[in-house]
């Protein structure tokens, strides 16, 4: 994949779309994870696509793998378009979805009983650490945004965060 | 702001990493980025962490109208509607000249009255005397030179086929200018290696069916 990604830095259209045949579905259901709905994560889809095109000569090997990078772009455009239809007041639809996030996100963690690093850490945390966390990490949510999904003062939704964090950082290193 | 205390760029990258910006900070976050190379480890390191999250997230089939969304976007310069113009100004430009290549050439020959062939015929001694055009069915005759014919006289013209046995065409109008009309026969000749020949004859034509008087005029008929 790393070979991918050079080949597209040097704009080699074929490479592209081996990379794009071989991550494409796993990017699409992280798309559809964040949006909620299928045009929605289609359009995320796209754009990151030609993100990744034409950001690949900006990958930096040594500091992430591949797919970790190619997810970030994901998501930082499915975080882009939520926050954009934020902007506009939610329908009732809309609202029971987005309010259903955060159980199904929690879920979804829950239902992962696999034994990576971060599971592992989150588990160290108490609940509302690891719901803040993970709220924030679905929904693009700024902290005054989360305190209000989360029904918490702002100021305990700041240090649920910045403690759960830096939990997670000593767990994650040790 | 100062962003050196390891502390604080650790913070700063946590809530980078995990979405907690606003879009004004995440901007910011960004121009910090590019020149800090310690920082974008940093930040990795988290994104790295937190990527995992999207583990247990299933895999999700792509429709197929998704790839030429993102063809359509890299490739501009291939699907963009500016690019088609010149070919569609081309082929309108090749489309306008054909029309007006077959325009002038149904207008030429409809000036032409169809003519296909051509014959001067000659005196014996090489003058110019008369002009046949042949059309499909009757021939446009024209005297350029013609020699005065006596009121009891026929000018009669004749075609010569390569066996040489002269066929009837028809009496040439008194005066050399008009048509000689053709039957189904003598439409045949036209377009065959033939010669014509004009003699003098009886008025009305030769009785015989064959030329009976001397030939004044002659020359071959040709393709225009």
């Amino acid at each position: 994949m790393r070979q991918l990604l050079a080949q597209c830095s040097l704009g080699d259209r074929r490479a592209f779309e081996t990379l794009y045949r071989s991550v494409g579905p796993r990017l699409h259901g992280v798309a559809q994870r964040f949006m909620g709905r299928a045009d929605l994560a289609e359009e995320v889809l796209q754009e990151s696509f030609v993100r990744i095109w034409n950001n690949a000569s900006r990958y930096e090997a040594h500091l992430s793998a591949p797919l970790t990078w190619m997810i970030t772009i994901t998501r930082h455009q499915a975080i882009d378009q939520l926050r954009k239809h934020r902007d506009r007041p939610l329908t009732e639809v809309e609202q029971d979805a987005l309010a259903d996030e955060g159980p199904s996100a929690l879920e979804l963690l829950n239902s992962s009983r696999e034994a990576s690093a971060l599971h592992r850490c989150l588990d160290t945390l108490d609940g509302q650490q690891r719901q803040s966390i993970t709220v924030a990490y679905f929904q693009g949510l700024s902290c005054a945004e989360l305190a209000d999904h989360l029904a918490a003062p702002l100021g305990s939704v700041k240090s649920w965060i910045r403690r759960g964090m830096e939990r997670l950082r000593r767990c994650l290193e040790s | 702001m100062n962003y050196q205390p390891p502390a604080l760029r650790r913070a700063l990258a946590a809530d980078y990493a995990i979405g907690l910006m606003s879009s004004a900070a995440r901007r910011r976050f960004e121009q910090l980025l590019l020149d800090d190379a310690a920082l974008r480890a940093e930040l990795a390191h988290w994104q790295h962490s937190l990527a995992s999250l999207t583990d247990p997230i299933p895999e999700q089939p792509v429709p197929e109208h998704v790839w030429q969304g993102i063809t359509a976007r890299i490739e501009p310069q291939v699907l963009h509607v500016p690019e088609k113009r010149p070919f569609w100004n081309w082929l309108r430009i090749t489309a306008a000249v054909c029309s007006i290549v077959v325009l002038v050439f149904l207008g030429s020959l409809y000036n032409r009255d169809d003519a296909r062939y051509r014959a001067t015929l000659l005196t014996a001694d090489a003058q110019p005397a008369l002009k046949v055009q042949a059309h499909a069915d009757y021939l446009q005759v024209e005297p350029l030179t013609l020699a005065a014919v006596d009121a009891d006289r026929s000018l009669e013209l004749w075609a010569i086929p390569a066996d040489g046995k002269p066929i009837s065409l028809g009496v040439i109008p008194v005066g050399g200018k008009g048509k000689v009309e053709l039957n189904e026969a003598q439409q045949a000749l036209i377009g065959k290696p033939i010669a014509l020949a004009v003699s003098l004859e009886p008025k009305g034509g030769s009785p015989t069916g064959q030329p009976t008087g001397p030939v004044l005029y002659q020359g071959a008929l040709a393709a225009l």
